[in-house]
């Protein structure tokens, strides 16, 4: 079936209430799955990946566990970016200077690729941001200007062993910057594959035309998690709408 | 401008009317001015009025359809509430033409509204109900040769009302993303939904002049033009609105700004002279309002004193423009006096139409503001700013948040929830009704007070921190951080009101949107409703391309004898 962006937005919203986010969590949640899965990062199966999870659990958030004001460790504690993204990258964006960047590692958390909404914020308020992880056998580095609206989306094999839980982030006032004073970090192996930002672009531009394609099952999933923050209906609820 | 402290209360908000600016008067405006066209491929009713009709639009950018399906509804069934589930007319705005298969599928979809599914080439959903009052007395009388008694049409002003009009991207509809980069025609606030409302009116008139005509071919007469012009939509809006208002505050505030903005720019005008002329259309202005409220009929006693209060005011304006407007010309009065004596002596609606009537009065410096009344909603934390410094934002910009005692119960007497019946939010009494637990988080005031004091005590402990650093430690904050961070720029903020408050009144939110739609006689039913209409005294498609009388606010009784 398809849905509207709005409609979407608006489910998810109430969604992730059901599980117990807070506001400014939901909203951040919700924006972080609609990008994705607009802009062809497959948006809904991270979400369905996440939800095994967030379904189980209370929401847990990351702890600063190192932090000298231009480094920072943030412990995930087992949470999902959907919960922790947003702290990360604005630790981030509050260390970076006019001339000079910061980095930091958010350990043990999961649902990395919904990082890249985040990283896509922060540009938009004149931040660079460069983010590295492994995923399988592969590592994933996605590099955004300052000022830019869609990412640079890249793999590359694997030269050295990354915790396959983990999640490094730069922040800079230009990309060029960030790469040249994290470069010790920024080490690949070969490039396997680069995602055109013109398909990312294709991708946004036809589902705003025709809507989001989402499973049945899914958007079913979303419908009961809603129901959570609904109230029973009574004769006496009802006077409280006007009756 | 005026400061927020003064128009952001909202018993203000509430008293405004519409102006220039409103939605319903820039899509007039626009109609009229373009000349566009509609013409009606389908006219399929049957003798009882039931059926399909599919009007053609022809705007100035682009071809739009207007789909309407009619039902027999048991008038025991008619309810105006979201939550019913049958209406007499349910319709779809739709980008392009219809073909066969597209107008199946709707009406499979478009008569279940909420329960029924359309897709992104669909703009607008809205449905109508008949006036049990007039509707079948105006086809009566047109049955048997005669026009309608004004005095019956005036006392309720409408032959159907709307209960809703959908857009936005909701069940499946184009997103408003999509319409306002795609549609030039309706790339304004609600420019698509008010359209929908607009060719309602033309087709409860033109259904009520078929029916005539069937049941008395040879007697029946059409509705008269002035009679028509008078006729507009009914509209019932309850608290599903509020909640609206709540969660688009920079919206709000553009809207506001801008009507704002025209009042500042009038005022300014105002002291390079006075025209006599000008003096003149604004004792006209008056005039037409004090008849225009003498005409409203309604139950809400403190609707019915604050419409005799603004008439009584008024007729002292007049008197006063009467007596001093031959030298007013000359002696270099400007506006903002007359503002600010009426903010002085007068009822707070009585100022709010005074403004609404100077705005009018200067088109040429007001109506490009049409083109700003939309920005994005979007909240982004200022994670570099000290806390310290936060705190200091917070008790400028928020200091009516700070100044509520949450700890008197009554502060915190009601809650907001949605029912699981349609979502429709509703208004609980706190420790009383069901579902505190489910809360919506519309009260802003106590949740600025929250974190205004957490973050007073983490900056004790922690000085020298920045925001992000108390997100990182206050993860549940982050919401209302990155509002009240977003907010603060803005010129006017958030609504100053506590919403958690045993007293609130939510009609207030409702009339302050309803203002900005453009619609008049404002009818409370309760404190969570008020029925009011829309475009009456607008113009007709008739007049579209003919030269524009953009004077219809305040709509007024035509002068006709039936004939």
């Amino acid at each position: 079936m398809k849905v509207s962006k709005n409609e979407l937005k608006a489910s998810l919203h109430k969604a992730f209430e059901g599980l117990g986010f807070h506001s400014g969590d939901y909203h951040n949640a919700a924006d972080m799955v609609i990008w994705l899965e607009t802009h062809g990062f497959y948006g809904f199966d991270r979400l369905l990946a996440a939800l095994s999870y967030l379904n189980t659990t209370a929401p847990v958030h990351a702890d600063l566990s190192q932090d000298d004001g231009y480094n920072f460790v943030l412990d995930g504690k087992g949470t999902s970016i959907l919960l922790c993204g947003s702290e990360a990258v604005d630790l981030l964006r509050a260390a970076s200077k006019a001339d000079s960047g910061a980095g930091l590692e958010l350990i043990n958390c999961y649902n990395r690729t919904f990082i890249i909404q985040r990283l896509v914020k922060a540009a938009e308020s004149n931040v660079a941001c460069v983010a590295y992880w492994r995923q399988l056998d592969y590592c994933v580095k996605v590099s955004v200007e300052a000022g830019d609206f869609l990412p640079e989306y890249k793999t590359f094999s694997l030269i050295e062993e990354f915790d396959t839980q983990s999640l490094r982030i730069f922040s800079g006032p230009s990309v060029g910057i960030i790469e040249n004073q994290f470069k010790q970090y920024l080490k690949f192996g070969s490039l396997i594959d680069t995602y055109e930002s013109v398909k990312m672009e294709d991708c946004y531009r036809n589902s705003l035309e025709h809507g989001v394609e989402i499973d049945e099952a899914l958007w079913k999933t979303l419908d009961d998690l809603v129901a959570r923050v609904l109230v029973e209906s009574t004769e006496l609820s009802r006077a409280g709408a006007g009756d | 401008m005026r400061p927020a402290s003064q128009v952001m209360q909202l018993d203000r908000l509430g008293s405004f009317h519409q102006t220039r600016l409103s939605f319903m008067r820039t899509l007039v405006r626009r109609m009229v001015t373009e000349n566009w066209q509609i013409s009606t491929p389908i006219f399929d009713l049957d003798d009882q009025g039931y059926g399909t009709v599919v009007y053609q639009v022809e705007a100035k950018y682009g071809t739009f359809s207007y789909v309407l399906f009619s039902h027999y509804l048991d008038p025991e069934c008619r309810n105006d509430r979201v939550i019913a589930d049958q209406w007499d007319l349910t319709m779809a705005l739709c980008e392009g033409t219809v073909d066969a298969e597209q107008l199946e599928y709707l009406r499979d979809n478009v008569p279940k509204q909420e329960a029924g599914r359309v897709d992104s080439r669909v703009m607008v959903l809205s449905r109508a109900n008949r006036s049990a009052r007039t509707f079948e007395y105006v086809v009566n009388e047109l049955t048997n040769g005669r026009q309608p008694n004004i005095d019956v049409i005036a006392e309720v002003g409408y032959l159907y009302r709307t209960t809703a009009a959908y857009g936005s991207g909701k069940l499946g509809m184009a997103d408003w993303e999509k319409v306002w980069t795609k549609h030039r025609d309706f790339a304004r606030p609600f420019a698509a939904e008010m359209f929908t409302c607009y060719i309602l009116r033309h087709f409860s008139m033109e259904q009520a002049d078929y029916l005539a005509s069937k049941r008395a071919p040879k007697i029946a007469v059409k509705l008269d033009e002035s009679i028509k012009r008078y006729i507009g939509i009914g509209n019932s809006t309850g608290l599903g609105m509020a909640p609206f208002l709540i969660n688009h505050p920079l919206l709000i505030n553009q809207w506001v700004e801008m009507r704002e903005t025209a009042l500042a720019r009038v005022v300014a005008a105002s002291e390079s002279g006075l025209q006599k002329e000008t003096l003149v259309r604004l004792d006209l202005g008056a005039k037409r309002v004090i008849q225009h409220l003498s005409e409203i009929v309604t139950g809400d006693e403190r609707q019915h004193k604050s419409n005799l209060t603004v008439q009584k005011e008024l007729h002292l304006l007049r008197l006063w423009l009467e007596e001093a407007g031959p030298e007013l010309a000359s002696n270099q009065f400007v506006w903002g006096t007359l503002i600010e004596y009426a903010e002085q002596h007068w009822h707070v609606e009585t100022q709010e139409v005074i403004n609404t009537l100077l705005i009018e009065l200067y088109p040429e410096l007001v109506d490009e503001l049409e083109e700003r009344m939309w920005v994005e909603e979007c909240y982004d934390v200022t994670p570099e700013m000290s806390v310290s410094d936060m705190i200091s934002v917070i008790e400028d910009k928020y200091d009516w948040a700070l100044a509520i005692d949450f700890s008197k119960q009554e502060s915190s007497g009601v809650f907001w929830y949605r029912s699981e019946e349609k979502m429709e939010p509703r208004l609980g009494q706190t420790d009383i009704d069901l579902g505190m637990e489910k809360e919506m988080p519309l009260g802003i005031g106590r949740r600025v007070r929250d974190c205004y004091d957490q973050m007073c005590s983490y900056n004790l402990a922690q000085p020298n921190q920045n925001v992000a650093h108390f997100i990182i430690k206050n993860p549940t904050r982050s919401g209302i951080v990155a509002r009240m961070q977003t907010m603060a720029k803005s010129h006017y903020g958030d609504i100053r009101e506590n919403l958690l408050h045993t007293d609130v009144l939510p009609i207030h939110l409702l009339r302050c949107k309803l203002s900005f739609f453009g619609v008049s006689k404002f009818d409370p039913r309760s404190r969570l409703w008020v029925r009011n209409t829309m475009f009456q005294g607008a113009p007709l498609i008739d007049d579209f391309g003919k030269p524009l009388c953009d004077d219809w606010q305040f709509p007024i009784k035509p002068i006709f004898t039936a004939g």
